[in-house]
């Protein structure tokens, strides 16, 4: 059958489609059509307002997700790593990412997970660590963002850091702890 | 006098300026790859200016070494060796000039999109639609021109290499308007799914069929020996076809995406050993009995290296996707090492043999100097080795120490500093090569071709 294709362009064309779309469809195509829990958001979600949306887009900007992923994957030591003064961070579920386009799952750990992060700490500490991350955490290699702090009036800041409070925080996973609520 | 790239432009215009646009960005955004080293060593080295910090210049590197270098060399061959596999001439000079005159405007586009912060935020993806758009108009340009020359062909029978590159043709299609526009529908994981069957199958399906292909063509040229076998190409062919397309959820095993399709992904990953292993057996069969050459042959050094990387990087790719493994290498920069194995060690090795092919046949004078090719080789394949290794000792043990999670995340951090040492100093060797590759090419391209010297010296 596959002989022909060495001397017929245009069943090689066939074929080489065909051999292609079947992984193609099944892997992409069927998962989106039957996975529910992947478009289905966290119950209670709500969409992120003006000043979240704007400080997420400062963070897709500035390529924050090449060096912290968001996401607490089904391995015992990111749910202990990443929760928070004794309590476990609850494993990350699709039905959270719903709202994120484009999404920050990312790919690479230089820093830590930010899965979690939000309301873990406030407004001050965020704007001494954009200004020299060393300042607070030594041996940090995480570059200064100045123009952040001062972008737009300062609003940049407090547009980025609203952002990052939301991280996480659609789930009630440590509600005696949560010092902004 | 004319030059050899005078030649070169009159004879095969649109090989020569995707070869030439290729080695100049090559040279280019390698050094940004080297910045954005140091920048792990001294994080505060440029980063006071937004242009110029981490999370600009990383896109800047990744989509200018694979899109400005190494898909813009893979065409150029593929335009210089298309019409020799089928015994005519390209279907089109003009439209191929059209092409590579768009391609590196694109280019240029994404240099500026890149270091100003336009992005669409994920990885292989980040050009804005726009630019997106100017590469599938590129790619058409390209597929017709390929198809074009394979319809008037001269040898009715198509030999492995024309098969990998008109399959690299139609699934990059699919596969590019996956990742760049049906991404745009879709939000959180089922956006992801997406993605990562872009990222990875870009690889998989784009830069490993042509460089595959090209290496099918210049093994058995290099070596002057016939195909090993040419029933195991065509297995491989097939093979690879067929099972690469499942893999893309790899990315992604133990996060926040269906079980089920993790185990699918792992299945498929393990099942490539099939295809890499055939190509090969293929490729180290070709030189069999012929290794004595490669201690001469530049060519040769960087084909069979390349191979060698290649058997080792998918060999990795499999072992990554299984759970256990996954646990302690995903996310680490043992990532790193193992993804500039294949793009520098596998895919770039074939595409730099390519060019020291190609450009002098096109140049029609040798090449400036076989010498500096072997220095160059040298360089980069040993710095290559350290980067590559250096990252994945640092990379292994910092996945250990994550899966501690009494070790505060900081100590992880400090803990890779001497290895992000070793990359730079590593990095600064194979840059140093590479721009070598560079200045040897363009010294062929600029020196009087054979004809016109010799007509010189008879004055």
């Amino acid at each position: 059958m596959l002989k022909a294709t060495e001397k017929n362009a245009g069943s090689f064309f066939l074929f080489a489609t065909l051999f292609f779309l079947v992984g193609a469809v099944l892997t992409t195509v069927v998962p989106a059509a039957i996975e529910r829990t992947w478009r289905k958001p966290t119950e209670g979600m709500r969409p992120y307002t003006a000043t979240e949306a704007r400080g997420r887009a400062i963070y897709v900007r500035e390529g924050c997700w090449y060096c912290h992923t968001q996401q607490i994957r089904t391995l015992e030591a990111d749910v202990k790593r990443y929760g928070w003064r004794g309590v476990d961070a609850p494993i990350s579920t699709p039905s959270e990412f719903t709202r994120d386009a484009p999404h920050m799952f990312g790919t690479k750990r230089t820093g830590p997970d930010l899965a979690r992060v939000g309301g873990k700490y406030d407004k001050s500490w965020h704007r001494t660590h954009f200004k020299n991350p060393r300042d607070l955490v030594p041996g940090s290699v995480m570059p200064p963002f100045p123009w952040i702090l001062t972008g737009n009036n300062g609003q940049d800041f407090e547009d980025l850091v609203a952002y990052i409070q939301t991280l996480g925080r659609t789930i009630p996973w440590r509600p005696n702890n949560d010092y902004e609520r | 006098m004319s030059t050899g790239f005078g030649r070169a432009r009159r004879e095969e215009p649109s090989a020569t300026l995707f070869l030439l646009s290729s080695v100049v960005f090559f040279a280019i955004t390698t050094l940004v790859g080297l910045l954005v080293a140091t920048k792990f060593v001294w994080p505060e080295f440029m980063g006071t200016v937004p242009q110029l910090t981490f999370g600009r210049l990383r896109p800047l590197h990744v989509n200018g070494v694979l899109f400005g270098w190494l898909l813009a060399a893979d065409m150029g061959l593929c335009l210089y060796l298309v019409p020799r596999l089928c015994g005519n001439r390209l279907w089109s000079e003009k439209l191929g000039v059209a092409t590579a005159v768009l391609f590196d405007l694109i280019i240029l586009g994404a240099v500026y999109t890149t270091t100003a912060g336009k992005t669409q935020g994920m990885e292989y993806a980040e050009l804005p639609l726009a630019l997106d758009v100017g590469v599938v108009v590129a790619w058409i340009m390209f597929g017709v021109n390929v198809f074009g020359t394979v319809a008037t062909r001269r040898h009715e029978k198509m030999y492995a290499s024309v098969w990998y590159i008109m399959g690299a043709v139609i699934w990059t299609a699919f596969v590019y308007l996956t990742g760049n526009f049906a991404t745009e529908f879709f939000t959180g994981t089922n956006q992801a799914n997406l993605n990562w069957f872009y990222v990875h199958n870009a690889v998989g399906l784009i830069f490993t069929p042509l460089g595959i292909g090209i290496a099918y063509y210049l093994i058995p040229k290099a070596v002057q020996s016939p195909l090993y076998s040419h029933k195991l190409s065509m297995i491989g062919f097939w093979t690879i076809s067929f099972i690469y397309v499942w893999t893309g959820a790899h990315h992604m095993i133990h996060g926040p995406i269906s079980q089920w399709l993790q185990t699918v992904s792992i299945l498929f990953s393990v099942c490539l050993i099939i295809p890499v292993w055939t190509v090969i057996v293929n490729f180290y069969g070709t030189v069999s009995g012929k290794w004595d050459r490669v201690r001469q042959d530049p060519i040769l050094k960087f084909l069979m290296a390349g191979t060698t990387f290649y058997l080792l990087t998918c060999f990795q790719g499999p072992m990554h996707s299984l759970r256990t493994v996954n646990a302690i290498v995903s996310k680490t920069d043992w990532i790193v090492g193992h993804a500039h194995m294949a793009v520098l060690g596998a895919f770039s090795f074939f595409a730099i043999a390519g060019c020291l092919i190609a450009v002098p046949a096109l140049a029609g004078r040798p090449l400036h100097s076989v010498r500096l090719a072997n220095r160059s080789f040298w360089l980069i394949f040993t710095g290559g080795i350290v980067f590559f290794a250096g990252l994945w000792i640092g990379g292994f043990m910092q996945g250990l120490q994550w899966n501690r999670a009494s070790i505060p995340f900081i100590d992880t951090v400090v803990f890779m500093k001497p290895f992000w040492m070793v990359r730079l100093l590593s990095g600064a060797l194979v840059y140093f090569g590479i721009f070598l590759v560079f200045y040897n090419l363009i010294r062929t391209l600029t020196g009087a071709s054979a004809a016109e010297r010799d007509r010189a010296v008879a004055a």
